[in-house]
């Protein structure tokens, strides 16, 4: 519970000062009640981490493991539901690492490929865990539904500070090792002849990616993973000019992205999840047509790609 | 440009002896001997499947002899005395993924990194005196590295923007980052139009000229090659010319020297360079996979 409540403790107060300036009817109790500021807290944090993971994912061609991921998740939880595990998010998150290995040694013994592991799964897992519910869970499926679309109701304390540890503990990883995994996805073998130990650090990848991933399980949905992971990342690309502000805008646009996506849920009230992935498509729609534009009207002689 | 060349230091950086390697049940390589001395600039031609980027991947420690040895400054490749001292220059480094937005220089300084870049983050909370200073050179070196390659202009360009040639630049400045002086280069000159080919040569010749260091190049490229290397090597599974690049044979009786028909109707088609460079001058026929001359 300690790193959760310091930062509710931390940025709760400064929540409360910007409150009288967000616009909206609801949206603004997202920072002034502390049932509702950690969901908000929870989603900015997490599509910080994962703006900064999705970069890597594009650039090795992963754009669905986070999304095959998130099924061994809800595989785990629907499991941890019915059995009555106490933290199924623990749970999850350990056979998320397991799943997140199995994934990258399938697909460096080229015994699969990437895309093929990561089918077997997603599909594998998500059948797993709807059987298993429909089965033992009392047939009906409201009590995973929550996991599949994303339910800011799901963040209790227990759960926030589960994510807020989680990706405090991705992000620091991440800028620790961010070049090696560069290095690594740009050439292996380059990699290890400069005596980077490569499988190290594809170890620390693939749990980097299972922790990004389950950490966001309950904020965007299962089903929605990729929203988060990956879009904002791509609207980056289109933007960005080195991998430096690449990684930078990737967070930037997570961040909106979550902003925007929970300040319409509420106000419309849909579910937020399914609003985070409509708002980080439209936002990727947007940028890609103005850049476009852009190149056709003011710089007609520039060779950009 | 291929005058007469003595090394200046003369320790001896490659020692390969008896080496025969297998690769998914063939015998690729049959039994060589080489040895290569500090400041040698060396090209290995032959034909594919011919076991040049065998022999290069076997020098790097990422295949095993089946029999044999391959000795880097004395030590087996990939062990802990041979790490970063060694650069490679891959085929595909013009083959960047596609999705990568990074600059020359971003590109040159994933070259720095080694076996100890943990220590060297930890550096940051024990010692940040050491921590900055190390940055501060590091800053200094990639752009010492980013002129030599001749991309002075180009360091803040997305590699994705750049030419064929500038791109195996900046992969050579990649390698040169590591403080690596004896450079491994698979197929340098693949997509590199022949400009590009000429300066690229002018940059390696400086390098091992002025900079003293060792390089091994495998290419189809011939003709850039003869006027820029002291030695060649042809492997054809076992060596069979190694000498200087002024008694290389001429095409004419490369045939010779492998022992075959210089023309082979039904050459294997898949197997040929054709697609792989312009200037082709080996193409693999069927028959001579055995290797009997």
């Amino acid at each position: 519970m300690v790193i959760g409540s310091l930062v509710i403790d931390l940025l709760g107060p400064i929540l409360e000062l910007i409150a009288p300036f967000i616009p909206g009817e609801v949206f603004p109790l997202y920072f002034t009640k502390v049932y509702y500021q950690r969901p908000l807290i929870a989603a900015i944090v997490v599509s910080i981490v994962a703006g900064f993971l999705g970069t890597f994912l594009l650039i090795r061609n992963l754009a669905l493991i986070g999304d095959g991921l998130a099924h061994v998740t809800f595989g785990a939880i629907a499991i941890g539901l019915v059995v009555g595990w106490v933290d199924p998010l623990w749970w999850a998150l350990g056979l998320s690492i397991v799943a997140a290995i199995s994934i990258d040694f399938l697909s460096y013994r080229k015994w699969l490929t990437g895309d093929t592991a990561i089918a077997i799964f997603l599909t594998g897992m998500l059948g797993l865990g709807i059987v298993v519910t429909r089965i033992w869970g009392g047939g009906s499926l409201a009590s995973v539904e929550g996991y599949l679309w994303g339910s800011l109701n799901l963040i209790d304390e227990e759960s926030f500070n589960f994510i807020v540890t989680v990706c405090i503990f991705a992000y620091i990883l991440l800028i620790i090792m961010y070049r090696s995994i560069l290095a690594i996805s740009i050439d292996s073998i380059a990699a290890r002849v400069q005596g980077l130990p490569v499988p190290f650090i594809s170890l620390v990848w693939s749990i980097l990616i299972a922790l990004v991933v389950v950490s966001m399980v309950q904020i965007v949905g299962v089903l929605l993973v990729t929203a988060l992971l990956v879009t904002p990342a791509a609207i980056a690309q289109l933007v960005s000019r080195s991998f430096l502000t690449c990684v930078i805008l990737s967070q930037i646009f997570g961040v909106i992205t979550v902003l925007l996506g929970l300040y319409y849920s509420t106000e419309l009230g849909t579910g937020s999840g399914s609003m985070i992935a409509l708002v980080s498509a439209v936002l990727f729609v947007i940028v890609a047509i103005s850049k476009a534009l852009i190149k056709v009207f003011y710089l007609p002689n520039e060779n950009t790609n | 440009m291929a005058e007469d060349f003595s090394p200046v230091c003369g320790e001896e950086i490659l020692h390969v002896s008896n080496l025969s390697v297998n690769r998914s049940g063939n015998e690729i390589i049959n039994d060589i001997n080489m040895s290569i001395t500090c400041g040698e600039f060396v090209g290995i031609v032959g034909p594919n499947g011919g076991g040049k980027s065998t022999l290069i991947l076997t020098i790097l420690g990422l295949l095993k002899p089946r029999t044999g040895s391959v000795n880097v400054y004395g030590k087996t490749p990939m062990s802990n005395a041979t790490l970063g001292r060694i650069g490679w220059v891959p085929q595909a480094a013009t083959e960047l993924p596609h999705n990568l937005r990074i600059t020359v220089k971003e590109f040159i300084q994933l070259g720095l990194l080694s076996s100890s870049f943990l220590k060297q983050h930890l550096d940051f909370f024990i010692s940040p005196t050491v921590f900055f200073k190390r940055r501060k050179k590091n800053q200094l070196k990639v752009e010492n590295i980013i002129e030599t390659v001749g991309l002075k202009q180009y360091a803040n360009t997305m590699i994705s923007n750049l030419s064929g040639g500038q791109r195996q630049r900046a992969a050579i400045g990649k390698a040169l980052a590591s403080e690596a002086d004896f450079l491994l280069m698979d197929e340098p000159m693949v997509g590199v139009d022949l400009e590009s080919r000429n300066s690229i040569m002018r940059l390696l010749d400086n390098l091992c000229h002025n900079q003293n260091k060792t390089i091994v190049m495998v290419s189809h490229d011939l003709a850039s090659m003869k006027r820029t290397v002291h030695r060649m090597i042809y492997l054809e599974h076992e060596i069979r010319y190694d000498g200087t690049t002024e008694d290389f044979p001429d095409l004419s009786s490369l045939a010779e020297l492998r022992g075959i028909e210089p023309t082979h109707p039904e050459a294997d088609s898949t197997k040929s360079d054709v697609t792989k460079s312009d200037d082709v001058v080996i193409i693999v026929s069927p028959g001579a996979e055995g290797g009997e001359s």
